[in-house]
């Protein structure tokens, strides 16, 4: 092992990053560049969403392209890993992307589109749910394409308000991720608009805890049972936490997050029964949207499988709502297409009107589909909006 | 009165689990010095094994149709066969070698056997429903306590109680608890080394499926990253039991998992979320008090 | 005096060797030009610097600690909280001690401030864990290492709880984070010539000996605990600021297993098996990842399925500890000859 030798390794790889990187993007063609997770824990999450942009890529391409260019892809990948995402952002830039997508996590996708921010790039996350996917956390260039998670919280705290006649809430909330503590935000901050709504107990769990017995003890002592129950917590210990709900015979209503959709996962609860979830699009069929069913028929002819979870849309809404403001701005350049998806204000997709300003690059008001899971069947039975957006101070507050 | 029964019954049953990852590592420990870092991850890979292959979202159950009387022994038999494969494909080539070299060639078998499950089944956790009408209560002096717990505690018990008969009893108990005490003097005195080693790690390797069995029940999931939580908690309790002390593992097992609850029950809610701060806390008070653990092995005194 | 400057003169190539190793690594970057490969190179800078640190203490202790990555989280925290913004400070951490929240202290204040403060937590908690030697000690680092993360995972106000912290100014440049490493195995040289590092040399292999010497063993080792966590620090303020955002759980068992186990495959009591260890373990990580991208030979071009580096790095680790069981070093330092013994 001699230090010759090691340099000698050292030039090999160096030759090899070199011949990648020569691939420099000419003025014929766009190129979106994917700085997402293709292996490692993210990439379940990342994969489905990317696929369905993939489509939406597919589809323009076919239509002509955009401004009359090709969009070509380009991709690297993060390992799920922090600093590899940092090289991620950097290797889809050298090929010349116009356009960065980022992992969905936020934490994850964060070091790719920081990258792409101070190249001056316009960067896309996935399916973040969090306030700092944007402006507040990234820069003025970055967008998140999905629905912040107090959203979701809220709208299931004034939708069983109006819809379940609810009135005495618990709180249960899961401390391990951002995303769930989200949920609890939105949950808080609607509760008090609601008149005659109150708090009648709250708790923590961690998502890895093997047994939340204690925590289940605490709801079953209290003097009045709830009327429903917001839980605050994601895969895979949300799923834990149901059956072991449900198991100590608690039959309360279980208010969710958008993290729990998808029926993959109902065969661990048995007849899970008064079980709601806020969705941007129905998996299962029966969306009030026809389109979206199409949409499902589509993402299964080109992946094999049907949408595992609604997390599949946000990838489709992305490069939608990027294609109208590159066609607006009549240019790829990062500032002018900034300002084109600043202007739009409720503009319709596939999966409920989306809005962009100069304060926010992120959704803090939006249509959420109700998915009532009953007897282990989960089905659309309504759809909210909540009655106002959540303001971007309290946000950035939490 | 049944409020405090009820929360005696959530320690118990998360001290039992962490009991029987604590007797997996301190079996192993006893015999080899090695502290396995892979002990976590033979436990998710148990419950792998009773799906096929797939990176689908939905889980194919493949073994978990089996019925309970074949499904227990397979499980308990994939846990120990990938326990000695481990051995003989890795450990042994360990033998005397310093212990921190072993722990993270344990580790690497870990990391082996995660990406490896991460490989074949995605890092989407998956849902299995195993026997889920154990989740019914039973009522036990007026509190309502899942059966599942109740079982949980009983086996974890009877587990207890045939190891400690097997280690006393039998000749093969005899040669390990030797092999436990002095390992080079029991080897001298004609104890087969390979044959005592190979049946720590199978009986350490079923451990490991007992705990998988029952955190699929309770969670009703199957996750890559799954033992990880428990493997640590049991690997904290074995050193605070008194390293190489199997009833020292398992006291300070219970011990921890009742600490661990009493905290969530006590503690305000704004420190709750800190309640894993305090039992950490409480180990370093614990290891200042007595470094050696609370239960010391004749063999670990160090003589100076 | 004259005994310093004997071992001095013998042992002086080691840190000069290894300093021309990490010199031509940061030409080749530099030769390179290209914004990823950089990025890849200060990576492995902050490795070494990191695999460094636990060197000083677990090679020259021989007690194995898990903690150290905590202090790696000390330092990466300290620098956000120096460097980021006010504005943004007062919004994401409002729980800040006023002085802090008004500082915007630039990148080279924010490191060394970070080092110093792992070093200082490090003294108060090395007061109580030092006194304990062998698992015992490894395992009260490790619930130290857990208590620094739940307490960073969950204090809201003043870390941002499990959130990301964001706003740390980025620096890409490949200087500072080579110049910091050059410094990180000066410290690390300095301090196993040093008459501590030699006293608690000593007293890892022959311990009975070295007291019966009257080497104070938890006053060495409470010298060396303060001396690597300095380094962690700094190595994890320079993460912050090569990555751009920080949370705990970066700081966590993940960090720590990967940067023990390039040290002792490195070889454990060495000081060039650290430095060696991460470079060449980096180097197959990116030969695998490059495989994984697809490789072309010729006409057919080489592709590995996604997730096989993980589990080839696990095996080729698992495979070089069967032959080397005291790491691809050994106790050996490299010397103008060869290796020589440390």
């Amino acid at each position: 092992m001699t230090l010759w030798h090691k340099l000698g390794m050292g030039m090999a790889v160096s030759g090899l990053v070199l011949s990648a990187t020569l691939a420099h993007a000419d003025d014929d063609k766009i190129v979106v560049g994917f700085a997402t997770a293709a292996s490692g824990f993210m990439q379940a999450y990342d994969k489905p969403a990317q696929d369905a942009a993939m489509i939406k890529i597919d589809e323009i391409n076919k239509a002509g392209g955009l401004l009359g260019k090709q969009i070509e892809v380009v991709t690297a990948d993060t390992k799920t890993d922090r600093a590899e995402g940092a090289k991620a952002g950097l290797e889809v830039i050298d090929k010349g992307a116009d356009l960065v997508v980022v992992s969905c996590d936020y934490d994850f996708g964060s070091p790719a589109a920081l990258a792409a921010e101070s190249a001056g790039k316009i960067s896309f996350f996935l399916c973040a749910e969090s306030i700092k996917a944007g402006i507040q956390g990234v820069g003025p260039h970055s967008f998140s394409a999905s629905v912040l998670a107090p959203v979701q919280g809220a709208t299931m705290a004034e939708w069983a308000y109006n819809k379940k006649n609810a009135r005495k809430f618990y709180r249960l909330l899961d401390t391990w991720t951002e995303y769930n503590k989200g949920i609890c935000d939105g949950f808080d901050w609607m509760l008090p608009r609601l008149k005659d709504a109150k708090l009648v107990g709250e708790d923590t769990f961690k998502n890895e805890d093997a047994s939340i017995a204690a925590q289940i003890t605490r709801i079953k002592s209290l003097p009045e049972q709830p009327d429903a129950i917001m839980l605050c917590s994601m895969m895979p210990g949300v799923v834990s936490a149901i059956k072991q709900i449900r198991a100590a015979g608690i039959t309360a209503p279980i208010l969710n997050g958008s993290g729990v959709d998808g029926s993959y996962w109902l065969s661990a609860v048995p007849d899970l029964s008064n079980f709601f979830t806020p969705v941007q699009g129905s998996i299962y069929g029966d969306d009030p949207n026809k389109d979206v069913t199409a949409f499902n028929a589509k993402y299964k002819e080109v992946t094999g499988a049907d949408p595992s979870s609604q997390y599949v849309y946000p990838g489709y809404v992305m490069i939608d709502v990027w294609a109208k403001a590159v066609e607006r701005a009549k240019s790829t350049d990062a500032d002018a297409v900034v300002a084109e998806l600043e202007k739009m204000k409720d503009e319709p997709t596939l999966f409920g009107p989306r809005s962009f300003s100069s304060e926010i690059h992120h959704q803090n008001r939006g249509r959420y589909l109700i998915v009532e899971t009953d007897k282990g069947k989960p089905r659309v039975i309504d759809e909210w909006t909540i009655s106002e957006a959540i303001p971007v101070d309290y946000l950035v507050s939490k | 009165m049944t409020e405090i029964l009820q929360v005696v019954f959530d320690a118990l049953s998360l001290g039992s689990l962490y009991a029987l990852g604590a007797l997996g590592i301190a079996l192993i420990f006893g015999v080899m010095r090695l502290v396995n870092f892979a002990h976590g991850d033979t436990m998710a890979f148990c419950v792998f094994a009773m799906l096929w292959p797939s990176v689908d979202a939905a889980a194919i159950v493949f073994a978990g149709n089996l019925p309970a009387w074949l499904l227990i022994p397979f499980i308990l038999a994939v846990g120990a066969g990938l326990s000695v494969l481990s051995e003989i494909i890795v450990f042994r080539r360990f033998r005397n070698t310093n212990p921190a070299t072993m722990m993270i060639a344990s580790f690497a078998l870990g990391f082996v056997i995660r990406y490896f499950l991460l490989m074949l089944y995605s890092s989407r956790p998956k849902s299995i429903d195993l026997w889920s009408n154990l989740g019914l209560p039973v009522e036990i002096l007026g509190a309502r306590i899942p059966l599942l717990q109740v079982i949980t505690i009983v086996t974890a018990i009877a587990i207890l109680i045939a190891l400690t008969f097997f280690l006393k009893r039998t000749r093969f108990g005899l040669e390990m608890r030797a092999a436990a005490e002095n390992f080079t003097m029991a080897r001298m005195l004609g104890v087969r080394a390979n044959r005592v080693i190979m049946l720590a790690f199978a009986l350490s390797g079923m451990l490991a499926a007992a705990v998988a069995l029952i955190l699929v029940t309770q969670t009703g999931t199957a996750d890559i990253q799954m033992g990880g939580n428990i493997m640590l908690i049991a690997f904290i309790a074995t050193v605070i039991g008194g390293l190489g002390s199997l009833p020292g593992a398992v006291f300070a097992g219970f011990l921890i998992g009742a600490i661990a609850t009493v905290m969530q029950v006590v503690l305000p809610p704004e420190a709750r979320p800190f309640r894993d701060a305090f039992v950490y806390a409480a180990v370093i008070a614990t290891l200042i008090w007595r470094p050696n653990g609370i239960f010391m092995p004749k063999s670990a005194k160090q003589r100076v | 005096m004259a005994e310093r400057a004997s071992i001095l003169s013998r042992t002086i190539a080691t840190p000069v060797i290894l300093g021309l190793l990490l010199t031509a690594i940061a030409l080749l970057a530099l030769l390179m030009g290209s914004g990823p490969f950089n990025q890849t190179i200060i990576d492995i800078f902050i490795r070494v610097i990191l695999v460094v640190g636990l060197y000083i203490f677990i090679g020259n202790s021989g007690v194995i600690s898990f903690g150290h990555i905590g202090f790696t989280c000390l330092g990466a925290y300290m620098t956000a909280w120096l460097t980021i913004p006010p504005p943004m400070k007062k919004m994401a951490l409002p729980g800040l001690p006023g002085f802090v929240l008004e500082a915007k202290l630039p990148f080279w204040v924010g490191v060394p401030a970070a080092a110093i403060f792992a070093a200082l937590i490090a003294f108060f908690f090395g007061k109580i864990l030092m006194r304990l030697s062998g698992i015992a000690a490894s395992i009260a680092t490790f619930a130290m290492l857990a208590l620094i993360n739940q307490i960073y995972s969950n204090w809201e106000d003043v870390t941002g709880a499990t959130s990301s912290v964001v706003g740390i100014p980025i620096n890409r440049s490949i200087w500072p984070y080579f110049v910091a490493t050059l410094v990180a195995v000066a410290i690390g040289y300095a301090y196993s010539i040093s008459r501590s590092g030699l006293a608690l040399r000593a007293a890892r292999d022959e311990a009975t000996a070295a007291a019966a010497s009257g080497v104070d063993i938890p006053k060495e080792r409470l010298r060396a605990f303060v001396i690597s966590a300095f380094v962690m620090g700094g190595g994890g303020a320079l993460y912050a600021h090569s990555v751009g955002v920080v949370t705990p759980d970066t700081f966590y068992l993940g960090l720590t297993f990967i940067s023990l186990s390039m040290l002792v495959v490195g070889g454990m009591g060495s000081l060039s098996g650290a430095v060696i260890g991460v470079v060449l373990l980096s180097t197959i990580i990116q030969i695998l990842r490059l495989f994984e991208k697809g490789v072309a030979l010729g006409d057919t071009v080489l592709t590995i399925p996604n997730g096989v580096q993980e589990i080839a790095i696990g095996v080729i680790m698992i495979v070089i500890l069967m032959r080397r069981p005291a790491g691809l070093i050994g106790n050996r330092e490299v010397g103008w000859k060869g290796f020589r013994k440390a």
